[in-house]
């Protein structure tokens, strides 16, 4: 699956095509959580989903990452299968729960997924240190997870999903469990991180202002079954703090206010 | 820093050493004073001196005993650890031998001291070990099982984006967050191996232990002899409860986390 730009030929990041998902499928809790998702985001790209809940924009941020299996259409992430991609390592995954392994340090938790991967030692600790430098927690390698704040656990579970350089970051609500000033504040952190990288980040939030303050473009799903609703373009130009006070940005968060209301309206 | 933390541990025990000392002081007074007759209670000190006394006996009789609590508490260990390995990996297997273990709980096992006594022979250690075994088989397989399956979900799907494998998943996730639960377990039954080893060997057997030291001596009238022996087979408790503290402590390390207290009795982790 590509697209031409530029003259050159680029692969999706992820695209998307008429995906229906249902669980419990022939039983009488049958639940059609998507249906006819299409959907393509570029290389590079930060795109929020977002929606009422219950909408099944984490259900779509998992067939992304191929822990879930679509009922019909088919994903795929880089140009071949979602399941490849996986077992390629093409992405890491942040969620609400930090997800932190109590019994590892912090470096060793960063190290995790290059362990699994047969990395060197002198490799590990090598980019453990550099994802430490990352996020901003140099000398908190040896702490336990137990002794860090909320924040800072969410720092170290996106250190660790960036670890081994994926093409592609997929995070579900990750600054859901944060008081509002960490929260912005990580906001921040995430940007800074995604222009140093240059990952392509897939966002599920249901913040109207996070959607709007992070991305180049928000997906906004109905609820059951989940469907594309619209798809907005956010084009407010290098984030800073002075962003949430932009004019700009009230218009945006206001568009996609109104779209949510449009979705929840036909509930 | 380790001066500190012994000196910090003396001052922690400070408080249980006094309640101690006025409790084996008001014993001793409340029976002399009342002129409790020797076969009600007899006092802390007669209790001592019976001890000593008896000594080579007692040391013989709670080394016995404590081999059979000891082997029987480690068979025990072992099983329910492989028995919750395996019905976690297999789920169907779980569905099975859950029930079945629960009902075997449910049975009071020592009272089948006498039949294991026939099966397995009166004279020799295997019955004593195998009430001793049944005993602490069940908690510790139900708490491991526990912490085996009460992963938190996120944690699965980190593992399975990483396409790790299930024994990957078994050997990071599973097995580290089942070792709280494993030590709550362990502080159970490490004395509780001892009670039941004491019960079993109510039911006869060598006159040589500790259980039975106490039944006879308290047949022939000599209770402070049997106090003694009473006192030992505490001492042996709390020898046992004490080491499976030290298997703890030695097993999480992050459990003892600068700033996070001694949250041991917490089982599970904070999410």
């Amino acid at each position: 699956m590509s697209t031409a730009i530029g003259g050159t030929t680029r692969e999706h990041a992820v695209c998307i095509d008429s995906v229906d998902m249902a669980f419990n499928v022939g039983n009488d809790d049958e639940v059609q959580a998507l249906s006819s998702i299409d959907l393509q985001i570029e290389q590079g790209e930060f795109v929020s989903l977002i929606g009422p809940s219950g909408c099944g924009k984490s259900t779509m941020l998992r067939l992304i990452g191929d822990l879930l299996t679509p009922t019909s259409g088919s994903v795929s992430v880089f140009g071949k299968p979602a399941h490849d991609a996986r077992v390629d390592q093409d992405y890491g995954m942040v969620f609400q729960h930090p997800g932190l392994f109590d019994w590892r340090r912090v470096r060793a938790n960063i190290e995790l997924p290059l362990e699994l991967h047969d990395w060197s030692k002198a490799d590990r600790t090598d980019r453990s240190a550099e994802m430490l430098q990352l996020v901003k927690l140099d000398g908190f390698g040896e702490y336990y997870p137990r002794q860090l704040s909320g924040g800072m656990k969410q720092r170290v579970s996106i250190a660790r999903a960036l670890s081994f350089s994926p093409r592609l970051l997929l995070m579900d609500e990750p600054f859901g469990a944060l008081d509002e000033m960490t929260r912005e504040h990580m906001q921040g952190e995430l940007l800074r991180i995604w222009k140093e990288t240059g990952t392509t980040v897939v966002f599920v939030t249901h913040s109207i202002p996070e959607s709007a303050f992070l991305s180049n473009r928000v997906v906004v799903l109905s609820a059951r079954p989940g469907e594309v609703n619209s798809v907005i373009d956010v084009n407010l130009g290098e984030r800073t703090p002075d962003t949430r006070e932009d004019p700009k940005f009230f218009q945006t968060t206001t568009e996609i206010r109104e779209a949510l209301r449009a979705v929840e309206g036909a509930v | 820093m380790i001066a500190t933390i012994v000196a910090k541990r003396i001052r922690s025990l400070g408080p249980a050493l006094l309640v101690g000392v006025a409790g084996l002081t008001l014993w001793e007074l409340v029976v002399r004073v009342f002129r409790i007759r020797e076969f009600l209670l007899p006092t802390p000190s007669s209790i001592r001196s019976e001890l000593v006394d008896n000594w080579s006996m007692m040391r013989h009789a709670v080394w016995e005993t404590g081999r059979i609590a000891v082997s029987g508490l480690l068979f025990g260990i072992f099983a329910g650890v492989v028995l919750a390995l395996v019905t976690t990996r297999f789920r169907s297997l779980n569905e099975g031998l859950t029930p079945l273990a629960v009902a075997v709980n449910a049975t009071p096992i020592v009272a089948l001291a006498p039949i294991f006594n026939a099966w397995f022979g009166i004279t020799g250690t295997l019955s004593n070990q195998a009430v001793v075994t049944a005993v602490v088989f069940f908690p510790v397989f139900i708490n491991s099982a526990k912490g085996l399956t009460e992963v938190h979900p996120d944690e699965i799907e980190l593992m399975r984006s990483y396409a790790a494998s299930d024994w990957t998943i078994m050997r990071e996730v599973r097995i580290p967050n089942a070792l709280p639960f494993f030590a709550n377990a362990l502080r159970l039954v490490a004395p509780l191996s001892v009670i039941a080893a004491i019960i079993a060997e109510y039911f006869g057997g060598p006159q040589d232990r500790i259980g039975n030291v106490i039944t006879s001596n308290a047949g022939l009238a000599r209770y402070d002899v049997a106090w003694a022996a009473i006192a030992v087979a505490s001492a042996l408790g709390l020898a046992l409860f004490a080491g499976a503290l030290i298997v703890e402590r030695v097993s999480m390390p992050w459990r003892l986390g600068v700033g996070g207290g001694d949250s041991n009795n917490n089982p599970g982790r904070e999410t």
